[in-house]
């Protein structure tokens, strides 16, 4: 018996029309929440609005300004700064534990659940736990190591500080990436190489590498996306001090936004930020290829 | 059975035809002084059945003074609401607060006088220069301003404490510095705690401005801002409190919580901090969980007078232009108000009641451990200077955290931290006009 097939009977348009119909409630979110608040931004970013109402059309005026603000260009720094302390460490730090748990015959599920478990908490508890561990005067940290540094508020420790915060909280999502990708490695090129001789490191090299370098470069251009846009951590742990040493875009946008009632220049700064990262993601993923293709 | 179903009938027709005005009212009193207030808006719940009031907290400072602002804007906000002194010169300007009428104030059985005048005049002087009215913006709560916490048990054993029971050498900058040196030298214990990390900039101004202001310096000159104070008397204090840090009386770098953990552990002799860590300590005394006896007395004179950082908790209407209040919202909510300022409950949270009959009734004369230091206390009450850009959840806080603190915790030297730190301020003010 043959069974009708509606769909193949259906003109081209009419099929548009069922597909558009399963696109349409993503779509309506998206535009509603996205491309119309962006577009707005824009907009934002060319007048001298205050945080809520409307304000003058100025131009480029926000932007010009924004060229000679040194808190600005400090602020991008940082997070240029944070961004080198959390993605490459977080990818690597990442990939070895879920090396570690792969290798692990008992218990995985239990390693594994421990790795991941921080980063099922809200940001709030990570920091706030944070917070008393590296207490200055009462912090189990340095009690236990005879450490005198006030890891948050040292304006040369502050940064780092933030980062292994980070990191300890969200390397359980990579370990899960990693695992997920060495999972996908056929077993059998493994026994191939071990009947050829291959030792262990050379296994791990010209096997596991090789092959785990397409989960690696997602990680890391997920990585580069999600650092650039630092806030939480530091709205939490330091404010952006001490002395401004944490002071990172976003924060920045916050104070001239919120504090300073500036939201045309707070958009201009977005702006700008989301400049960054394109540009910043594009280089990574050309740089990425490009390494791939050679290796 | 029967007897219950009437009952409930009944019970749902009275509630019906007598429906109470339901009013919301926003807080972002979070400490001490929240489970206080909590008491309070149930009792008054409990005490008539014509208005029922719902309160929510939300977070101090900025969040909470940005989500008033867009709530005004959108014509989303609360019948009532607290709100700082130190912010009205923001409010008013920004259009955020509804002026309260004489009129008004008397249908809810108040009227000015009732009130602390020092903080009426300032709160008239903000009203007439922001928002062309001579109407207040809000009705007084209270005076909250900085104290000095005392560990008695070591300033006993010491020899620092006088026959008053007090501390001694808190007389002059000189004579605090000598004695916070042999304070440590014979308690081995850390003079003073306090909280000088970069993220909390309010206490460490409330500190620089009562010193500063202690040497007859302001930020006010015929009418105008003016830096000229803060680049002599400002160096000086700021210098004064550099020294602290310089010679270990103070610890560096240290949040908020950990310094009030230090006094209350009996680690430090001494604490700086505001009236509204009262009820932490009378807590854990209750709890037998403090191991010394402590003291309280208003911020000491340390130099030309005793003017000492104050600021006043406010209960005030949103101008909501979009969905305005009924008469009877605005009835019913001065009602609370009137109420609430008449508690003697909110006085627990060591905050010095602004409405003053209460101020001056026995009972709260002899509240303790509030006695030791209000009466002198509202005495030295020095308001921040009445301009937009001071105040909680102002710009200048950024300023402090970004010149005044390095300088505390000896990272820059004060008199270039001075001068950058009116840089900024003056940056700040010319973005607001």
């Amino acid at each position: 018996m043959r069974v009708p097939s509606s769909a193949a009977h259906k003109p081209a348009s009419h099929k548009q029309a069922t597909a558009l119909l399963f696109v349409l409630p993503f779509l309506i979110f998206y535009v509603l929440f996205l491309i119309y608040p962006g577009i707005q931004a824009c907009y934002l970013s060319l007048t001298n609005s205050e945080i809520t109402g409307q304000g003058r059309f100025i131009g480029l005026g926000n932007f010009a300004e924004l060229m000679h603000d040194a808190d600005f260009w400090g602020s991008v720094l940082h997070t240029g700064y944070f961004v080198l302390l959390t993605v490459v460490p977080n990818t690597l730090i990442g990939f070895f534990l879920a090396l570690l748990v792969v290798r692990l015959k008992r218990l995985r599920l239990v390693v594994l659940a421990a790795f991941f478990l921080p980063y099922v908490l809200p940001v709030s508890v990570v920091t706030t736990a944070a917070i008393w561990i590296l207490d200055a005067n009462f912090g189990i940290l340095n009690s236990l190591t005879g450490i005198n540094i006030s890891w948050f508020q040292d304006p040369l420790w502050a940064m780092p500080s933030v980062a292994a915060v980070t990191i300890w909280w969200t390397v359980g999502f990579n370990v899960l990436l990693f695992i997920a990708g060495l999972q996908s490695i056929p077993q059998e090129y493994y026994e191939a190489a071990a009947l050829d001789g291959a030792s262990g490191f050379r296994r791990f090299a010209h096997i596991t590498c090789p092959l785990i370098w397409p989960v690696t470069t997602l990680v890391l251009v997920l990585q580069l996306i999600l650092q650039f846009k630092i806030f939480d951590q530091v709205y939490l742990l330091t404010l952006g001090g001490p002395y401004n040493s944490t002071l990172v875009v976003l924060l920045y946008m916050y104070r001239q936004a919120f504090q300073q009632n500036r939201g045309g220049y707070g958009a201009a700064i977005a702006l700008v930020l989301v400049v960054i990262i394109t540009v910043a993601a594009i280089v990574q993923f050309r740089v990425l290829r490009a390494s791939r293709a050679a290796t | 059975m029967k007897a219950t179903l009437i009952c409930l009938v009944a019970g749902f027709f009275s509630a019906s035809a007598y429906a109470a005005t339901e009013l919301t009212y926003w807080d972002f009193l979070g400490g001490g002084d929240g489970v206080r207030m909590k008491q309070i808006v149930e009792e008054f719940n409990k005490s008539q059945s014509d208005i029922h009031v719902t309160e929510s907290t939300l977070t101090w400072g900025e969040p909470f003074y940005t989500k008033v602002h867009t709530g005004v804007v959108s014509g989303q906000t609360p019948d009532v609401m607290t709100y700082h002194l130190s912010h009205f010169a923001q409010g008013v300007q920004g259009k955020d607060l509804r002026p309260i009428t004489n009129d008004e104030l008397a249908q809810a059985g108040l009227k000015q006088s009732d009130f602390q005048d020092s903080i009426i005049q300032r709160s008239l002087e903000i009203s007439k220069k922001y928002g062309q009215s001579d109407q207040l913006f809000g009705v007084p709560l209270d005076i909250h301003t900085i104290v000095l916490y005392y560990n008695k048990t070591a300033l006993q054993k010491a020899g620092l404490l006088g026959s008053d029971g007090k501390p001694t050498g808190t007389d002059s900058l000189e004579a605090f510095a000598k004695m916070l040196g042999e304070a440590k030298s014979k308690t081995h214990l850390l003079p003073i705690a306090e909280s000088t990390n970069s993220a909390d900039p309010a206490s460490c101004w409330r500190v620089w401005y009562t010193l500063f202001r202690q040497q007859n310096g302001d930020f006010i000159k015929d009418n105008q801002l003016s830096f000229a104070d803060v680049e002599n008397q400002g160096a000086k204090s700021l210098e004064a409190m550099a020294n602290w840090t310089k010679e270990g009386y103070i610890p560096k770098n240290t949040t908020y919580a950990s310094a009030v953990a230090l006094f209350s552990a009996g680690r430090s002799v001494f604490m700086i901090n505001g009236n509204w860590e009262v009820p932490t300590l009378v807590d854990l005394e209750k709890s037998k969980k403090l191991t010394f006896e402590y003291g309280i007395q208003a911020f000491p004179k340390l130099a030309g007078n005793s003017d000492t950082w104050a600021d006043s908790h406010q209960l005030a209407i949103p101008n909501n232009q979009k969905n305005p209040p009924t008469p009877e919202k605005v009835a019913a909510a001065l009602k609370f108000i009137a109420y609430v300022v008449k508690q003697q409950t909110w006085a627990g949270g060591g905050h010095i009641p602004a409405y003053l009959p209460l101020q001056q009734s026995d009972s709260y004369k002899q509240m303790v451990p509030n006695n030791e230091y209000s009466a002198d206390a509202a005495k030295q009450v020095t308001l921040e200077p009445p301009l937009p850009i001071f105040g909680v959840a102002s710009p200048s806080f950024s300023a402090i955290s970004n010149f005044l603190l390095p300088a505390w915790n000896n990272q820059i030297p004060p008199d270039q931290a001075i001068k950058q730190f009116d840089a900024e301020l003056e940056k700040y003010a010319k973005q607001q006009q």
